[in-house]
C-alpha cells in the first residue's frame, strides 16, 4: 500500500473508530432527561412515614394541576415559588388565579385519589379530605402543594378534636 | 538582489502570514469576555469574528491586484501598518460597533500583507514551491495557534490584549519588508516558475471554503462549548484548546512523508469530520473527552489547509492572486460556517437550557430532601437562572448553606450534583447538531477534492 492510500485509509480508521466508541459510550443520548407527561399518573412507592405520604400527595398534586393547564410539572413547580414567579407564569400562559386555583385543587384531588389508589390512603380519610381540598382558597392550595405534610396539618386542624385519629388511621 | 538578509526576511514573511491569519481565529477564546463586558449577545459578538473574515474574503483578491500594482515590499508594510493601528483601535474600543469596524480595517490590513507576502516570498526563499509550502504552513500554524494564544492572553491580561500585542509584532514583521520596499525595483518582478493559468482553481478553492467552514465551526463551537457550557475559565479552554495545534504540528510532519496532495487534502478533510462527528457524540462533559476529536481535527487540519493551498497556487501565476483566491475561499468559508452555524446553536442553547432546567427541577422534585427544602432550592435554582439569563449556569452558589445535618447534607450534595447533571447535558447537547452539521460540511468536501484531481504537485 502507498504512503497515500495509507494515510487516506488510516484517517478513515480512526475517524470510524472514534466515532464509534463515542456512540457507544452513550454519546447520541447524553441529553437531559425529557419532562414526564403529567397527565400519565407516576408509580406510587410503599411509603414509610407520614413524611414521604405528603411528598407523594404532593408531587401528585402538582403533576394534577399541571395536567389540567398543560405545562409540565417542574414549569408549574418554579411558577409556585414565589408571587412574581406565580406573576410571570400567568402572564405568559394566560392563566388567572381562578383557573389557576380550580387547577390546583383538582390536583390536590387528583392526589388523594393516587393515594388512595395505593392504599396510602384510607377511604375514611380519603373522602373528607377530597371535600376539604375541592374548596380550599388559591393561597392556602398552593402552600398545600408546596408542603405535603401541611395538608396533612391543616387537615387535622380542620377536623378539630377528631384529627388525632388521623394518625392512627394512616397506614 | 537581497534588500535583507534571507532568513530574517523569510521568518517576517511568516510571521506576518501567521499574525494575519491567527487573527481570523485569535478572538475566539475573548468572545465571552467581549460579549460579557460589551453587554451584547450571542449573535452581536460572532460579529467580532465575522467581520474580520468577511472583509478578507472580500478584499483578498483586490488586495493581490493592489499589491502587484504598487510593488509588494510597500504593500506588504502599508498592510501590516493598517493592521496594526487597526489592531490599536479595537484594543481601545469600548462598543461593539467600533471594535467590528476596526476588525474590518485590520482585515483589509491583513489581506494586502498577506497576499503580498505570497509574492514576496519566491523570491526570498528561492522557489514557487517553497514558497508556497512556507505560505501555507505559515497560515495553518498562525489559524490553528490563535485560539489558544487569545485564552491565554484574555485569562493573562485583558481581551484588548489581544489586539495590542499586535502592534509591535507586526511591526517587527514589517521592519526586514521594509527593506524589501526600499528596494522594490529589484525584488519587484518574479518570473514565474510554472505555466500561467489565470483562472483560480476552482475544486481546491471550493474545498477550502468548506473545510474552513468546518474548522471554523469546531474552534468556535468548542471554545463555547468550554467557556459557557461548562464553565471553564478562559486559560483553562486556551489549555484545552492547543491539543489542535500541536496536532497540527504533528499533521504537518506527517504530511511531508506524502507526496500526493490529493491524498493529504481527502484524509485531512476525513480527519476533520471525523474530530467533528466526535464532538457531536461527546458521551460526558468531561475535557478529557475532547482530547482525541481534537487531535483528529488538528491533525486535519494542518494536512487538508495546506495541502489545498498547494493545490489552488501550484502551477499557477501570479502567485499573490491566487494566493489572494485561497484566503478568499478560506475565510468566506468560515463567514459562511457562521452565519450558518449560529443561528442554529443559539437556538438549541435555548432548547437545551430550557430542557436542562426542566430536568433540574425534576431532580429537586424527585429527590427525597423535605418539600418546603424543595420549593427553597427551586426558588433559588430559578433565581440563579434569572440572574445568568441566556447562559448555562453554575448552581452551586444555590445549594449554600449546606444544612448541618449530615444526611440531609449528603442529600443535598448529591441533589446538587444531579442537577448540576443535567445543565451540563443541556450545554454539551445543545452544540451536537452543529458540530454534526460542520463534520458533514468536512465530508461533503471530499467531492472537490475529488474533482481536483487532475491537477497534482
Amino acid at each position: 500500500m502507498t504512503r497515500a492510500r495509507l494515510l487516506v485509509v488510516g484517517s478513515i480508521v480512526l475517524s470510524l473508530a472514534l466515532v464509534g466508541i463515542y456512540l457507544a459510550a452513550g454519546g447520541a443520548s447524553y441529553a437531559p432527561e425529557k419532562s414526564q407527561n403529567p397527565c400519565k399518573p407516576r408509580p406510587w412507592t410503599n411509603p414509610d412515614s407520614l413524611q414521604e405520604i405528603a411528598q407523594q400527595i404532593s408531587l401528585s398534586a402538582l403533576d394534577g394541576a399541571a395536567c389540567q393547564l398543560g405545562v409540565t410539572r417542574e414549569t408549574l413547580a418554579r411558577a409556585l415559588t414565589t408571587e412574581e414567579a406565580r406573576d410571570r407564569f400567568a402572564k405568559r400562559y394566560g392563566i388567572d388565579d381562578a383557573k389557576l386555583a380550580e387547577a390546583i385543587q383538582a390536583g390536590l384531588v387528583r392526589a388523594v385519589d393516587d393515594a388512595e389508589n395505593a392504599g396510602a390512603l384510607s377511604p375514611l380519610i380519603a373522602g373528607p379530605l377530597r371535600g376539604f381540598v375541592e374548596d380550599v382558597p388559591l393561597d392556602q392550595a398552593i402552600e398545600l402543594v408546596k408542603g405535603g405534610s401541611s395538608l396533612v396539618g391543616t387537615f387535622r386542624n380542620f377536623l378539630g378534636p377528631a384529627g388525632d385519629l388521623l394518625e392512627q388511621l394512616l397506614p | 538582489m537581497n534588500a535583507a538578509a534571507p532568513r530574517p526576511r523569510v521568518a517576517a514573511l511568516a510571521l506576518a502570514v501567521g499574525l494575519v491569519l491567527a487573527d481570523s481565529s485569535v478572538v475566539v477564546l475573548a468572545l465571552p469576555e467581549i460579549y460579557r463586558e460589551l453587554d451584547t449577545s450571542v449573535a452581536g459578538v460572532t460579529w467580532v469574528l465575522i467581520s474580520f473574515n468577511l472583509v478578507m474574503a472580500l478584499a483578498a483578491v483586490p488586495a493581490a491586484l493592489v499589491a502587484r500594482r504598487v510593488g509588494p515590499g510597500r504593500a506588504a508594510s502599508v498592510g501590516l501598518a493598517i493592521f496594526a493601528g487597526a489592531g490599536l483601535a479595537c484594543g481601545v474600543s469600548d462598543h461593539l460597533s467600533t471594535l467590528i469596524v476596526a476588525r474590518c480595517v485590520q482585515a483589509l490590513g491583513g489581506a494586502l500583507a498577506v497576499t503580498a507576502a505570497l509574492e514576496l516570498l519566491p523570491a526570498t526563499v528561492g522557489s514557487e514551491r517553497r514558497a508556497t509550502l512556507v505560505w501555507a504552513s505559515a497560515g495553518a500554524t498562525g489559524a490553528a495557534l490563535g485560539p489558544a494564544v487569545g485564552g491565554l492572553l484574555t485569562e493573562l491580561v485583558s481581551w484588548q490584549s489581544i489586539f495590542l500585542i499586535q502592534i509591535p509584532i507586526s511591526l517587527a514583521a514589517a521592519v526586514p519588508i521594509l527593506a524589501v520596499a526600499r528596494h522594490e525595483q529589484a525584488t519587484g518582478i518574479i518570473e514565474p516558475e510554472l505555466r500561467r493559468t489565470g483562472k483560480p482553481h476552482l475544486w481546491a478553492n471550493l474545498a477550502l471554503a468548506m473545510v474552513s467552514a468546518a474548522i471554523a465551526a469546531a474552534l468556535f463551537l468548542l471554545v463555547l462549548l468550554l467557556i459557557e457550557g461548562w464553565r471553564l475559565s478562559p486559560i483553562e479552554a486556551a489549555i484545552v484548546v492547543s491539543v489542535m495545534p500541536l496536532a497540527a504540528l504533528v499533521g504537518s510532519r506527517l504530511g511531508n512523508y506524502v507526496e500526493s496532495a490529493r491524498a493529504r487534502a481527502a484524509a485531512g478533510a476525513i480527519f476533520v469530520s471525523g474530530g467533528l462527528g466526535g464532538l457531536a457524540l461527546l458521551p460526558s462533559a468531561e475535557v478529557a473527552v475532547t482530547v482525541p476529536p481534537q487531535i483528529l481535527v488538528g491533525l486535519g487540519l494542518s494536512l487538508v489547509l495546506s495541502a489545498l493551498t498547494e493545490t489552488a497556487l501550484g502551477g499557477r501565476a501570479p502567485q499573490a492572486i491566487h494566493g489572494g483566491w485561497t484566503i478568499s475561499a478560506r475565510h468566506a468559508g468560515v463567514v459562511l460556517g457562521l452565519l450558518a452555524l449560529t443561528p442554529i446553536f443559539t437556538h438549541e442553547i435555548a432548547e437545551q437550557r430550557k430542557d436542562a432546567i426542566n430536568a433540574g427541577t425534576a431532580v429537586i422534585l424527585d429527590s427525597p430532601v423535605e418539600p418546603l427544602l424543595k420549593i427553597k432550592l427551586t426558588q433559588k435554582v430559578t433565581d440563579r437562572l434569572d440572574e445568568e439569563k441566556g447562559k448555562v449556569p453554575t448552581i452551586g452558589p444555590a445549594f449554600e448553606p449546606l444544612p448541618d445535618d449530615p444526611r440531609e447534607r449528603a442529600e443535598t450534595i448529591q441533589l446538587r450534583e444531579e442537577l448540576q447533571d443535567q445543565l451540563n447535558r443541556g450545554a454539551t447537547h445543545a452544540f451536537s447538531s452543529s458540530f454534526a452539521l460542520a463534520a458533514l460540511l468536512g465530508l461533503l468536501a471530499l467531492i472537490p477534492i475529488a474533482l481536483s484531481r487532475r491537477i497534482e504537485l
